[in-house]
């Protein structure tokens, strides 16, 4: 693909995507609450970036300003790597490379990097509390993330992103693998930190990791973890959900139904469901999801042969 | 094609060299984990360029964690904790200069007096097929003891900083480590 | 792009490693100092197998082996350092004098 032509697509496609999470998001809350009028759920996030725009920044004293900037950078930049491996539509794709899902799981897993330099360049206690929260949450759920993501190779016979959904002509892999897709949607609430498992940057550490941040660079920071679940949904989607495949519509079209579909299921968990703590994150990682993915491994493993 | 891997590979080159020093050089230990996994990152770049992209992608999603590790390891361990302050701790300064340079000028001259067989990839193969057979065909007795062996350090690991002895708890009681520096 | 300028990156990244291998004092960055040396030495492996082995995947296999010994080495040496801390409050190696002859 034309690499100008790969940046547009990305670009676009992150734009439109991040604008729809922060529609949904404005949405479930409102219906959650009981409200009303669901007109300003379009309006509604453009109003909220605005005034982040407009709002005066903070700044703390002595921070690692380098890597105070770099946090937010890296984490959407990230995204847009994560993107590249996904293919949207039949042939439609940036680097839908050999090994495109061990390119995704790379892309994911630095989100610990990014989180943990955004946190700790505020100088600020809060914010570094929120980035030890993201290294415990990360290194948890890393290898149950991993596992799952490349159980989805096994039927494929192929580390490709593309061979994945090929794969699935007959029967999606939500099917052929139960286990795969729960343990894949707790696993991505850890690394883009949102819903239950919001916790480097939740209310409960008044804002963890951008605590000590407003305005423009609040407003990049919540875009960019708003493209990390999407790129998170979207692979979800392509790996459990068949990608673009599918019956009547065009695949470009079901390729943003399941993707949004997956986005507003995790999207409506944080709206429902408590906060998790810390200890029983890490302990739901490594006792529970950590074995239960290597069954998903061998159970899959054995059907294949 | 062949111009811009050429280029991108001299990039990653510097980068990785360039990052590899700076650990060594910058004051902050965070940052210092940090450019070490961006030398990591540009050495899977170049790995990456030369076909081998399972390994160069293994090398930068292993490196994540351990990275993130290594930085809290040095805002936990270090007696300087705040972090953007000097931090020059050295020993045998010269030495290890004399001794870094010299390595590089060995291994160098080897690199580029020896004679190697010149024996490329062949096109058509694709690398990651054939690292998967033959972790799982002939050198399945390699790659399986390099996972018991990693078993046995994660056990010994879990050993050696477990703090619970056989009768419960084994600091029970007892005052946790201090921040001061002890007498020498 | 040779094998020549290949090797003597990895040169510079195992020579970088060795100075700060042998230069720190911390324990952490002691260790950083061996992950630079381990990281030209994959570098080195991985040029061979590109340019000299005709596509051998045991070139491959040699830098999966690397790539073990790696965390072989971040695991105990993270585990080491917190039971040196833990038992002689040392955190730079200028505190484990009882080594010394």
């Amino acid at each position: 693909m034309n690499p100008l032509v790969a940046v547009v697509l990305i670009g676009v496609v992150m734009v439109v995507s991040v604008y729809l999470v922060a529609v949904i998001d404005t949405a479930v809350e409102t219906r959650v609450s009981g409200g009303r009028g669901y007109a300003r759920a379009w309006l509604a996030p453009i109003s909220r970036a605005a005034r982040l725009a407009l709002q005066r920044r903070t700044v703390t004293e002595r921070p690692d300003a380098e890597a105070w900037v770099l946090g937010p950078a890296l984490l959407g930049g990230l995204a847009a790597v994560a993107l590249t491996s996904i293919p949207f539509a039949p042939g439609v794709d940036v680097a839908d490379i050999p090994a495109g899902i061990v390119l995704f799981g790379a892309a994911l897993l630095q989100v610990m990097v990014a989180v943990v330099l955004h946190g700790w360049g505020a100088n600020s206690v809060f914010p570094l509390l929120g980035a030890f929260r993201m290294a415990a949450v990360g290194l948890s759920m890393g290898i149950p993330f991993s596992l799952v993501l490349i159980t989805t190779a096994i039927p494929a016979e192929s580390l490709s992103v593309g061979a994945i959904i090929a794969s699935q002509e007959g029967v999606w892999n939500v099917l052929r693998q139960p286990i795969g897709l729960p343990v894949y949607l707790i696993t991505a609430l850890g690394f883009s930190f949102w819903g239950p498992l919001q916790l480097p940057d939740g209310a409960d550490l008044a804002g963890g990791t951008s605590a000590e941040i407003s305005g423009t660079a609040l407003l990049v920071w919540r875009i960019a973890r708003a493209s990390i679940l999407v790129s998170l949904a979207a692979m979800g989607a392509a790996a459990f959900l068949g990608g673009y495949l599918g019956p009547w519509l065009p695949g470009w079209l079901w390729m943003i139904v399941k993707t949004m579909g997956l986005a507003a299921l995790m999207i409506w968990s944080g709206h429902r469901i408590a906060r998790a703590r810390m200890e029983s994150v890490v302990l739901l990682g490594w006792t529970v999801l950590l074995p239960v993915a290597l069954v998903d491994v061998f159970v899959s493993g054995a059907l294949t042969l | 094609m062949n111009l811009i891997s050429d280029i991108l590979f001299w990039v990653f080159s510097v980068a990785a060299v360039v990052t590899g020093l700076l650990v060594f050089i910058t004051d902050s230990m965070v940052r210092a984990a940090y450019w070490l996994m961006a030398s990591f990152v540009a050495v899977g770049g170049i790995l990456m360029i030369l076909d081998a992209q399972f390994l160069g992608l293994i090398l930068i999603l292993m490196m994540a964690g351990e990275m993130t590790i290594m930085a809290i390891f040095m805002v936990m361990f270090m007696m300087n904790p705040a972090g953007l302050n000097p931090m020059t701790m050295v020993h045998q300064h010269r030495t290890s200069i004399v001794a870094g340079a010299g390595a590089f000028v060995a291994l160098a001259a080897v690199g580029l007096l020896a004679e190697f067989p010149d024996r490329p990839v062949p096109p058509g193969v694709d690398p990651t097929v054939d690292l998967g057979v033959e972790l799982l065909g002939e050198s399945m007795l390699i790659f399986e003891s390099a996972g018991v062996a990693l078993l046995a350090v994660m056990i010994g690991a879990v050993a050696l900083v477990s703090k619970r002895g056989r009768y419960g708890i084994a600091e029970e009681g007892s005052e946790e480590p201090s921040l001061e520096m002890s007498e020498e | 792009m040779s094998l020549e300028a290949l090797l003597v990156v990895s040169a510079a990244l195992f020579g970088v490693g060795v100075y700060g291998a042998l230069s720190q004092q911390s324990f952490v960055m002691i260790m950083m100092g061996l992950e630079l040396m381990l990281n030209g030495a994959i570098l080195a492996v991985v040029a061979f197998w590109w340019g000299s082995t005709g596509g051998n995947p045991e070139g491959q296999l040699l830098a999966v082996v690397v790539l073990a010994v790696m965390a072989i080495e971040a695991a105990i040496g993270f585990a080491l350092v917190a039971n040196v801390y833990r038992v002689r409050k040392a955190d730079i190696s200028e505190k484990l004098r009882r080594l010394r002859h």
